[in-house]
C-alpha cells in the first residue's frame, strides 16, 4: 500500500501553474503581488520536499570533528569563527570555508536557486 | 480614520496653521507599514488647495527605529542642508490628537518603488544622471555633522563606526534563535580588515533604491528617515550600491546607473573622492545588515504574532546573502 498520487511536490507545482497561469492575469497591484508571493512559498515547499536532507547530517558531523563539541557543533563554530579560529591562514581555513559554501549552496537550492544559475 | 479623530486633526491643523478656515479634505492610507502609516491628506488651507502626507506611529513600533518626533527633526535638519526631502510642516506630539504623534510634511510626486525604478531609462534625466544626482544628495546629508542639539536624541557619535558595526551584529546574532555560521564568518572578516575611524557624519542608514522617490527632472524626495544614525560616510555609500538592493538589475549604483557616475555625483558635492575599498568594506556589512534584520522578521512571523507571509519569504532571502557573503569574503565556489 502506499499514497495516493500525486504527492506534494506534483499538487504545489500544479495548483502554482494554475495560479501563475490561471489566477494572475486576472489580478493587479497587491493582489497580483501576494499571488506572486504565494507562487513563491509553494515552489520553495515544492523543493524542499524533494532534497535529500544527508547533507545536514554530514556537515553536522564534520562541525564536530571541527570543534569537538558534539552537542551544538553549530553553535561551536560559530563562535570559534567569531574568535579568529579560522581566520586565513589556520590549519582548518579551507576546510571550513568550503563547509560553509557547501551548506549556502545546499540552502539556495530550496530558498532562491536563481543564485546557482537554476531556474 | 473616524469621523471623531478627522474632527480633532481638523481642530489641532487650525491651530497650527494659524487658518481658522482650514478645512480637511479627502483622507487616503498610502501605505500602511509594520512601523508606520502614511495618509496622503488634502487641504484647503486660505483658499488654496494643499497635497499633504500625514505620517505616524503604528501601535507596534520597532525598538531600532526613532518616533516621529526625532524623523521630523531629522527631515527639518536634512531640509536646511539642501537634501531634497518632503518639505516638514507641522509636528504633533500630542498622542491625545491622533492616539500618537504624528507630522505633517508637504507630498510629493514620483515613482520609488524599486522594481520600476531600475526599468527607467528616462528618470531624473537618464541612468547616470540619477546616480550622480542621487550622489549629490548622500553627499549633502553627510554634512550633518554632530555635535546639535537639535538632533540629542542620536546620542554620541560611535568612536569607531566600524568596529561599532561588528559589535551591534554580533549581539544582534546572540539574541537570535540560531546561529549564523556563515554571518560569523562575514563578521570576521569585517573586524580584520575594519579600516581606521573617520570623522562622523549623520547616516541616513537606509538610502537604497525603493526609499528614493524620482520623477523625470530629478530626485524628488529622500524617503523613510527613521534608521538615521551618526556614522561614517562610506556605511551610506555601501548600503545603496550593494547587489542585494539592486532589484535584480546589473547596475552597480542601486541598480540604476554606474558606480562611477554615482561616485562622482558624491565627490563633486563633498569635495573629495570616495574611497572605493572603504565601500566595498561597507557592501559586505550591507549583506549581513539586512540578513540579521531578514532573520529578524522571519522571527516575527514564526513566533505566531504577526503571521504574515510577506515575513514569512523574506527569511528566504538569507541564503542569498549568505552565498554572496561567502563570495565577497573570497570563498572558492567549488565545495
Amino acid at each position: 500500500m502506499q499514497r495516493e498520487a500525486p504527492v506534494g511536490p506534483n499538487l504545489l507545482a500544479t495548483a502554482r501553474d494554475a495560479l501563475l497561469q490561471e489566477i494572475l492575469p486576472k489580478l493587479s497591484g497587491t493582489d497580483a503581488f501576494t499571488a506572486r508571493m504565494i507562487a513563491n512559498a509553494m515552489a520553495i515547499a515544492a523543493r524542499e520536499a524533494v532534497q535529500d536532507d544527508d547533507w545536514v547530517a554530514a556537515a553536522r558531523t564534520t562541525m564536530q570533528r571541527l570543534t569537538g563539541a558534539t552537542a551544538a557543533p553549530d553553535r561551536a563554530l560559530s563562535a570559534a569563527i567569531r574568535t579568529g579560529a579560522y581566520d586565513p591562514g589556520s590549519k582548518h581555513h579551507t576546510e571550513v570555508a568550503a563547509l560553509l559554501r557547501d551548506a549556502a549552496r545546499r540552502r539556495c537550492a530550496i530558498s532562491v536557486p536563481r543564485v546557482l544559475g537554476k531556474a | 480614520m473616524d469621523e471623531a479623530r478627522r474632527a480633532k486633526l481638523k481642530d489641532w491643523l487650525r491651530g497650527a496653521t494659524g487658518a481658522a478656515d482650514l478645512e480637511l479634505g479627502a483622507m487616503a492610507l498610502l501605505s500602511g507599514g509594520a512601523i508606520q502609516q502614511n495618509w496622503a491628506l488634502d487641504v484647503t488651507l486660505a483658499g488654496r488647495e494643499e497635497a499633504w502626507v500625514l505620517r505616524t506611529d503604528n501601535a507596534a513600533t520597532l525598538a531600532v527605529s526613532l518616533p516621529r518626533t526625532g524623523e521630523f527633526a531629522l527631515l527639518r535638519a536634512a531640509f536646511a542642508a539642501g537634501v531634497t526631502v518632503p518639505t516638514p510642516l507641522y509636528l504633533c506630539e500630542d498622542s491625545g490628537v491622533l492616539g500618537a504623534p504624528f507630522f505633517i510634511m508637504r507630498r510629493v510626486q514620483g515613482i520609488a518603488a524599486g522594481h520600476r525604478v531600475v526599468k527607467s531609462e528616462t528618470l531624473c534625466g537618464g541612468r547616470d544622471a540619477a546616480v550622480q544626482a542621487l550622489g549629490r544628495e548622500l553627499a549633502r546629508i553627510h554634512r550633518i555633522t554632530p555635535p546639535r542639539a537639535d538632533l540629542a536624541f542620536l546620542g554620541a557619535p560611535p568612536a569607531d563606526a566600524c568596529l561599532a558595526f561588528v559589535a551591534e551584529q554580533r549581539a544582534a546574532l546572540d539574541r537570535q534563535a540560531l546561529p549564523r555560521p556563515v554571518l560569523e564568518w562575514g563578521l570576521r572578516h569585517l573586524e580584520r580588515t575594519a579600516p581606521p575611524p573617520l570623522p562622523p557624519v549623520l547616516n541616513h542608514n537606509d538610502f537604497r533604491t525603493g526609499n528614493l522617490m524620482l520623477a523625470e527632472a530629478g530626485v524628488t524626495a529622500v524617503l523613510d528617515w527613521e534608521f538615521a544614525a551618526w556614522g561614517e560616510p562610506h556605511a551610506d555609500l555601501g548600503w545603496f550600491c550593494a547587489k542585494c538592493w539592486r532589484f535584480g538589475s546589473a547596475y552597480e549604483a542601486g541598480g540604476i546607473g554606474a558606480r562611477e557616475a554615482f561616485y562622482a555625483g558624491y565627490a563633486a558635492e563633498a569635495g573629495h573622492a570616495v574611497d572605493a575599498a572603504r565601500v566595498t568594506w561597507w557592501e559586505l556589512a550591507a549583506h549581513i545588515r539586512w540578513a540579521v534584520i531578514a532573520i529578524d522578521q522571519a522571527a516575527r512571523h514564526l513566533s505566531g504574532k504577526e503571521t504574515s507571509l510577506e515575513l514569512a519569504l523574506t527569511g528566504h532571502i538569507v541564503p542569498e546573502l549568505e552565498w554572496e557573503i561567502l563570495n565577497m569574503t573570497g570563498v572558492p565556489h567549488a565545495a
